[in-house]
């Protein structure tokens, strides 16, 4: 077996182990820390597929502006709405 | 080391992907806005079929495990390797979408269409527009899987990276659709 494909499962392993941690917050935590824990554990397992096995750790800051860019503008989006539907119904 | 930019397949690719972003982000940033607007969600979604989403969280990280194990043979030209990671993918991909169609089955059985209230529209119209994605990387999957089994993929490999590439940012809504509305 490669370095690669090793590192591929072990990738793999941590993903399962990171939905098994999102599901026990959500049975063992409080609401809010059980909702915090879940949202940092969906964004740590993101990171680790666009940075493993995407390779976006590989590439240059080109690419990582490419998609910083729409995301910024969806985060625009969320904040621009969030006081409407908030504090207004 | 070569000063060249990355290739143009993968470039058109990542672009393509990044258009995406606002697609879902914009559909998600919604959800969460209007959710946190209302209430009445939390008992909305305890009707969903826990056990089944979960089974298609494993599902689909499992096939981009085998997405990028078939990149890696490319890599290593084992085109047989290729074919049998690529196969595997087209099967997990096909087991998300049957499992998907089971849940959305029951919840049809129960009542619960997209006309049953806003965060029905929101379940059916994000998973519904993640699984027509996901039939699309299926597609592309399974054209190269053929293509692999006819020994024709050894000139065209790079296109098992611009599938991977799509398909781990599939995996990637599902990563963040499988919190909001299963465990939020």
């Amino acid at each position: 077996m490669s370095a690669h494909t090793r590192s591929y499962l072990i990738i793999w392993i941590w993903l399962l182990l990171l939905v098994i941690v999102s599901v026990a917050a959500r049975s063992l935590l409080p609401k809010f820390q059980a909702l915090a824990l879940i949202f940092t554990v969906a964004i740590i397992k993101a990171l680790l597929v666009g940075r493993n096995y995407m390779h976006l750790k590989n590439e240059k800051a080109i690419i990582y502006a490419m998609v910083l860019v729409p995301l910024a503008f969806v985060i625009i989006l969320l904040f621009g709405l969030f006081p409407d539907f908030v504090y207004r119904g | 080391m070569s000063d060249a930019g990355p290739p143009v397949g993968k470039t058109g690719t990542l672009w393509f992907l990044a258009s995406e972003i606002p697609v879902f982000g914009g559909l998600i940033a919604s959800y969460i806005v209007v959710r946190l607007g209302s209430s009445g969600w939390a008992e909305a979604s305890s009707h969903l079929n826990f056990t089944l989403a979960l089974v298609n969280t494993f599902l689909l990280l499992t096939s981009s495990m085998t997405v990028v194990m078939a990149f890696a043979a490319v890599r290593e030209n084992n085109f047989q390797r290729v074919a049998t990671f690529l196969g595997l993918t087209v099967l997990l991909g096909l087991g998300f979408l049957g499992v998907k169609a089971m849940e959305y089955t029951g919840e049809i059985k129960h009542g619960f269409t997209p006309a049953s209230g806003i965060f029905w529209s929101f379940y059916y119209g994000m998973t519904g527009l993640h699984a027509l994605h996901v039939l699309a990387g299926i597609i592309a999957n399974a054209v190269l899987w053929i293509s692999a089994l006819k020994g024709s993929l050894a000139k065209h490999g790079h296109r098992v990276e611009l599938t991977g590439l799509y398909w781990h940012f599939v995996d990637i809504v599902w990563i963040f659709l499988f919190p909001l509305l299963y465990l939020a």
